[in-house]
């Protein structure tokens, strides 16, 4: 408990901190207040944007694409890892090819998401999927093909069939890896959104600071930014909460 | 209710204290590694030896003297490069549940309680999963760690989680327990407690113990009879019988122990048979 009042209080001084910087470099006319808001401009564009209801509706919807992208992803990801590790024929089959298209960036894949899957919700969801695929793969398979020799020589010489030794010892002793791929993956699941987002859509968060920019409204582009920060600062908590008690061994 | 009992017998895994089980036949068994650069290291020269039923037999001797390799051979873990190994007359061709092991590191599932872990090992056996639940509680107080199933291996001091796996191996009453420095990271006092819950439990099961050590005194301690090996290559120098009664203890050194064990560190000094 002490340890949490601590961290928040940490968190309090930062930031006051840090608004009280910006307030003074906006406020006193360092820099030009166009390009540059105060704390309160930036408020009152957040006000404003509730009110049109765009603000929540544009959260809902980054939300939804972010979920979904991540689903597809994390799930095939920690399913190919599992196998890419485990099984020789798709080791050979697919751990080639995936590695070379680890270093194609999300950004890289927006035109050719839009060709094929139209302006709509399907090139988001691929776009996302696509990009939480490589990294929760890349995790799982590199966690599930570095398990201790001793488990499985444990597991076999306790009788333990195929079947149990995937199951009940290569995939627990590969779950702080495919912990990390996640946690990772949700975090690129909200880089790529963006990226998907800057161009083609017309809702969203990413949509809204590409549309500010025509307007040059930087104070509703901070909204914006800031709202990426609080979503991903939040969800990265939940993720590391959920897993410290989902492989609580590894902290014992 | 008397057919019930019966069902039950018959459904037990293994026969308990048969010690007409678990010969070991080393016959002319060879190791040999791929060292770096392509060259053949001989880990195990070959090698003649019987182990006899419910006998505790321990392997000791510098590192590279291929007493690991003896032990993994047994245990289908290392391929031969030559002549057989038998296990009550059937060569050993890989991994083998009959054959217990307990892992110099300890190989406890952390994912799992102790009392998990144990179950583990019983889950090969057609029993409920209430049985499971109470022979796994069984082997855990047999090793004096009630009350302690619910805890996690990193819960659990390094003494008590080599006593979680050594109610894991006894749990399905092995013909062989094989034991690859169980206790080299314990302290000297812990090792004590060990020694006597090892002996007490291989008492009760009678099952054939091959104990890989490099300390003199645990191999007096435990064992019926001693193999000395040296390295380059590993082989077994001289085989010696160890007659005292048990319990036997360190620190109450009888002349024969004293006997023995000079003779040993006289022979583990011999040129050939240092360290590498």
């Amino acid at each position: 408990m002490e340890t949490h009042l601590k961290k928040y209080g940490q968190l309090a001084v930062s930031l006051s901190g840090v608004i009280a910087v910006w307030w003074i470099v906006s406020g006193f006319g360092l820099v030009n207040q166009n390009l540059f808001p105060t704390p309160p401009q930036v408020l009152a564009a957040a006000v404003e944007l509730y009110r049109d209801g765009v603000l929540i509706s544009d959260l809902q919807i980054s939300l939804k694409r972010a979920a979904i992208g991540f689903t597809i992803g994390s799930t095939l990801g920690v399913l190919i890892g599992l196998l890419t590790a485990r099984v020789f024929a798709f080791s050979v089959a697919l751990e080639p090819f995936l590695t070379l298209l680890r270093p194609i960036p999300a950004i890289a894949l927006v035109p050719i998401a839009i060709v094929w899957f139209g302006i709509g919700e399907g090139s988001k969801y691929f776009v996302i999927s696509y990009t939480v695929f490589l990294a929760v793969w890349l995790n799982t398979h590199a966690g599930a093909s570095s398990v201790a020799g001793t488990y499985i020589r444990a597991a076999r010489s306790l009788g333990a069939n195929r079947f149990r030794e995937f199951f009940e010892v290569v995939v627990p002793a590969a779950a702080p890896h495919i912990v990390v791929g996640l946690r990772l993956g949700a975090a690129l699941a909200f880089l790529s959104l963006v990226a998907a987002e800057l161009s083609g859509a017309s809702s969203g968060i990413g949509f809204r600071l590409q549309d500010a920019r025509q307007f040059i409204q930087t104070d509703r582009m901070f909204v914006g930014l800031i709202e990426l920060g609080i979503l991903g600062a939040l969800l990265d908590s939940v993720f590391v909460l959920i897993s410290r008690r989902l492989v609580h061994w590894e902290s014992a | 209710m008397m057919q019930n009992a019966a069902l039950k017998i018959v459904e037990e895994p293994q026969t308990m204290t048969n010690t007409e089980v678990g010969r070991i036949d080393v016959e002319n068994a060879a190791v040999t590694f791929k060292g770096p650069k392509g060259k053949k290291i001989e880990a195990l020269a070959p090698t003649d030896l019987v182990i006899d039923p419910g006998s505790f037999v321990s392997l000791i001797g510098p590192s590279g003297c291929g007493k690991s390799t003896l032990l993994n051979a047994v245990g289908g873990f290392v391929p031969l490069s030559g002549g057989v190994i038998k296990l009550d007359g059937e060569p050993v061709t890989g991994i083998n549940p009959d054959v217990g092991v307990v892992f110099q590191q300890y190989a406890l599932f952390p994912w799992f309680t102790a009392l998990g872990n144990v179950m583990f090992a019983l889950k090969r056996f057609p029993i409920s999963k209430q049985e499971r639940r109470d022979r796994a509680m069984a082997a855990l107080k047999e090793v004096g760690l009630e009350g302690r199933e619910a805890n996690y291996p990193g819960q659990l001091s390094g003494g008590m989680r080599q006593r979680v796996a050594l109610a894991r191996t006894f749990v399905t009453s092995p013909k062989v327990l094989l034991m690859d420095e169980p206790f080299g990271a314990l302290d000297a006092q812990t090792r004590v407690v060990m020694h006597e819950i090892l002996l007490r439990v291989w008492e009760a099961h009678k099952a054939t113990v091959i104990f890989v050590t490099h300390d003199v005194d645990e191999a007096l301690i435990l064992s019926d009879r001693a193999h000395i090996m040296s390295a380059g290559p590993g082989r077994i120098i001289e085989t010696m019988e160890i007659t005292d009664e048990r319990p036997r203890r360190a620190h109450e050194v009888t002349e024969s122990f004293l006997k023995n064990r000079n003779h040993i560190i006289g022979l583990l000094r011999q040129p050939g048979a240092e360290d590498h």
